[in-house]
């Protein structure tokens, strides 16, 4: 097995992995970690896809604009959570569903 | 240079929408300024566009190879309307001083008029049909939310919902159209389009032909979408002088006039257009002789107006359509903005409650009787040549029954424009109002305004010479001012057309005198008051379109795993309909 085929089988992995966990997980810490997973999926594929296509430069830097972002996302949800924590009392996520009819 | 200046018109409100919105609430004055300021200085930028007009590509915006170069033209018709937009917008937002002087949420109305100005701007120089969507759609965003900009006011709420939902329409014939240009000709350009026009099959000309007829007649609230408009009056009277009168329902017309050369040819599109025409221009002419709310006649005699603009296009007189354009847009802000004064003044848009106001607000009065002369079309202000020009090609070129109708549609404006002015400012005051006269700002707008109503007219000539250079798929042949005032005085139809316009003073004047015939009138009437019945088909459609609505509403369920569940059916979509297609490709 080339490492091409081994990271995009491990990159196919890593989204799997983080979308059954969004599909199955109702608690909203989980929820913040199953996104980190499927992004760390989608990092290995960008640069995986770029030493494959012979654009290594291309698609590290596509990496690390994703890296910025994830982090960014990380630290919004994760302070989202401490906030819902404090005004509902519960992580639980079909408790919020205010916004809904 | 001209790419610096087509770049500034349409950036340079937005920049500004975006200060106004910025700077808060709390800074009255200094919204005011920066909405005064930007949008005097797009005007600026886009009235200099009349000196680099060419049919030449000045501004190419790359976006990456799916959707093509987002490109601007600055020729006759894109600059023409560009000015106009940009112009009226900047006298709409001096005269807005006054108007919304005191209201507390000035942020949110100047960002929308600013946003729109450069929206409109953008609509009418863009040459890339999907760019001009976006702008379409931005244009009805901003139509919407100054419709409703009274929200805690039920009627606001209807009337924007229902003018987005009759506009989407449009914006769906407009899409149409689009992708059907680019999957035959994989461009969004639109000389393209009108170049390779001869080379699509029959059927789909004629499929593209009539879905942008269908656009047009949504968008400029003609037959049969015309009541969203009188509806939309419940928006500010600025706005409903600038968007529903000046600008954006002359998108349509912008759009027929762009096309005609690819669509001229299509068997039955013409009749069409001469159809929807003339049964807008009599429709709702008829409408806002029984309307007794001063601003539902301003917008029933727009869309009567914007009719003559269509009958001018299925007629194929391209020019006398955006002569008459020009023209309309001057004198109707007027109208509007005086109706505004008036309302402003005395809190009531029932002309029943109003009259004798002539006395208390006699500025007012002056530049509204300038105004509505000129829409009835009297020698010699700017409604006058350019109703003359459309007559005139309509006799030439068009079908007599037509021609005839817009007749009568001439001899009804000069009725209903008269019983207006009289029951606003002559006679005897019905109710204890008490008028005063226009404030600074709005006299600095009313009288720019009332010169323009007064002398547009000689910018007739500069106005065919530009559009002969500039347009290449249109025959337009450009003649001096002098050469054409002296052919429409001298032609038969103005003749005509001067006695009909005569007949409809007279009609009012001895209305009494003449109550007998007027009497075997009234079923028409009742029918007018009814809409003759089109307001139920409109209604039917806002309806349809909200229950749609409330049931796919139900897919929103708010349950993250569902939506996870939806993402995951569409992947599996996807590859396995990439892998289908990879094997038959195979």
């Amino acid at each position: 097995m080339s490492i091409f085929t081994f990271a995009f089988i491990s990159a196919a992995g890593l989204l799997m992995i983080g979308l059954y966990t969004l599909l199955v997980t109702r608690n909203l810490i989980k929820v913040v970690v199953a996104l980190q997973i499927l992004v760390k999926g989608v990092m290995l594929l960008l640069i995986a896809a770029g030493s494959a296509s012979g654009q290594i430069a291309l698609g590290q830097s596509m990496a690390i604009t994703v890296i910025v972002a994830d982090t960014i996302v990380a630290v919004i949800a994760l302070s989202i959570a401490v906030i819902i924590r404090r005004k509902f009392g519960t992580l639980d996520l079909n408790a919020y569903t205010t916004l809904k009819r | 240079m001209v790419s610096v200046l087509i770049l500034t018109s349409i950036t340079l409100p937005w920049i500004g929408a975006i200060l106004v919105w910025a700077v808060g609430n709390n800074r009255p004055t200094l919204q005011h300024g920066i909405a005064v300021g930007f949008s005097l200085a797009s005007g600026f930028m886009s009235a200099s566009l009349f000196l680099y007009p060419s049919n030449e590509m000045a501004l190419s915006i790359p976006i990456g190879g799916a959707f093509g170069n987002f490109t601007f033209v600055p020729d006759g018709l894109g600059v023409v309307l560009a000015a106009i937009a940009a112009l009226i917008g900047s006298l709409a937002v001096i005269f807005s001083v006054d108007y919304m002087r005191g209201d507390r949420q000035l942020g949110r109305y100047y960002s929308m008029v600013l946003l729109f100005i450069g929206s409109m701007v953008g609509l009418v120089l863009t040459s890339n049909l999907l760019l001009m969507f976006v702008f379409w759609e931005m244009t009805a965003l901003c139509s919407y939310a100054l419709i409703s900009f009274y929200n805690d006011d039920p009627k606001a709420v209807t009337g924007g919902i229902k003018a987005l939902i009759m506009t989407q329409i449009g914006g769906i014939g407009l899409l149409f159209g689009a992708l059907i240009a680019f999957s035959s000709f994989g461009s969004y350009d639109i000389s393209i389009f009108l170049q390779k026009a001869n080379t699509l099959p029959p059927a789909l000309l004629s499929l593209t032909a009539f879905s942008f007829l269908v656009a047009a007649a949504a968008k400029s609230a003609q037959f049969p979408f015309q009541t969203w408009l009188p509806d939309a009056m419940e928006a500010p009277t600025p706005v409903s002088a600038l968007i529903h009168a000046a600008t954006m329902v002359n998108a349509g017309v912008y759009l027929l006039a762009r096309f005609y050369p690819a669509f001229a040819n299509v068997p039955g599109w013409t009749t069409a257009v001469v159809w929807v025409g003339v049964l807008s221009a009599l429709l709702s002419a008829g409408m806002a002789l029984v309307a007794s709310d001063l601003k539902r006649v301003l917008a029933y005699s727009t869309v009567s107006q914007l009719g003559y603009m269509v009958y001018a296009i299925g007629v194929g007189g391209i020019f006398a359509s955006q002569f008459h354009l020009l023209s309309h847009a001057v004198f109707k802000a007027l109208l509007f903005l005086a109706a505004g004064a008036v309302i402003h003044s005395v809190g009531t848009r029932n002309m029943n409650d109003m009259g004798g106001l002539g006395k208390q607000m006699p500025f007012v009065r002056n530049v509204f009787l300038i105004g509505s002369l000129a829409l009835a079309g009297l020698p010699f202000l700017n409604g006058f040549w350019s109703k003359e020009l459309i007559l005139e090609e309509g006799l030439a070129h068009g079908p007599l029954w037509a021609f005839i109708g817009m007749m009568m549609g001439a001899g009804l404006t000069a009725c209903y424009t008269l019983k207006c002015v009289w029951m606003v400012f002559y006679g005897d005051q019905r109710t204890p109002l008490h008028g005063h006269d226009a404030g600074h700002f709005m006299k600095i707008a009313l009288f720019i305004l009332s010169i323009g109503a007064l002398t547009s007219w000689v910018l007739v000539g500069p106005l065919g010479t530009l559009m002969e250079l500039t347009l290449p798929f249109h025959s337009i042949k450009a003649h001096s001012t002098g050469e054409i005032l002296i052919e429409v005085l001298t032609a038969p139809a103005t003749l005509l057309a001067l006695l009909v316009i005569a007949s409809g003073f007279a009609l009012w004047v001895w209305r009494n005198q003449l109550s007998r015939i007027t009497d075997l009138m009234t079923g028409i009437a009742e029918g007018a008051r009814r809409s003759f019945g089109f307001e139920e088909i409109n209604t039917a459609i806002v309806k349809g379109t909200n229950s749609i609505a409330e049931f796919i509403r139900n897919t929103q369920t708010g349950i993250l795993s569902v939506n996870i569940l939806g993402i995951l059916v569409g992947l599996v979509v996807l590859l396995v309909s990439i892998a289908v297609l990879s094997i038959l490709g195979a």
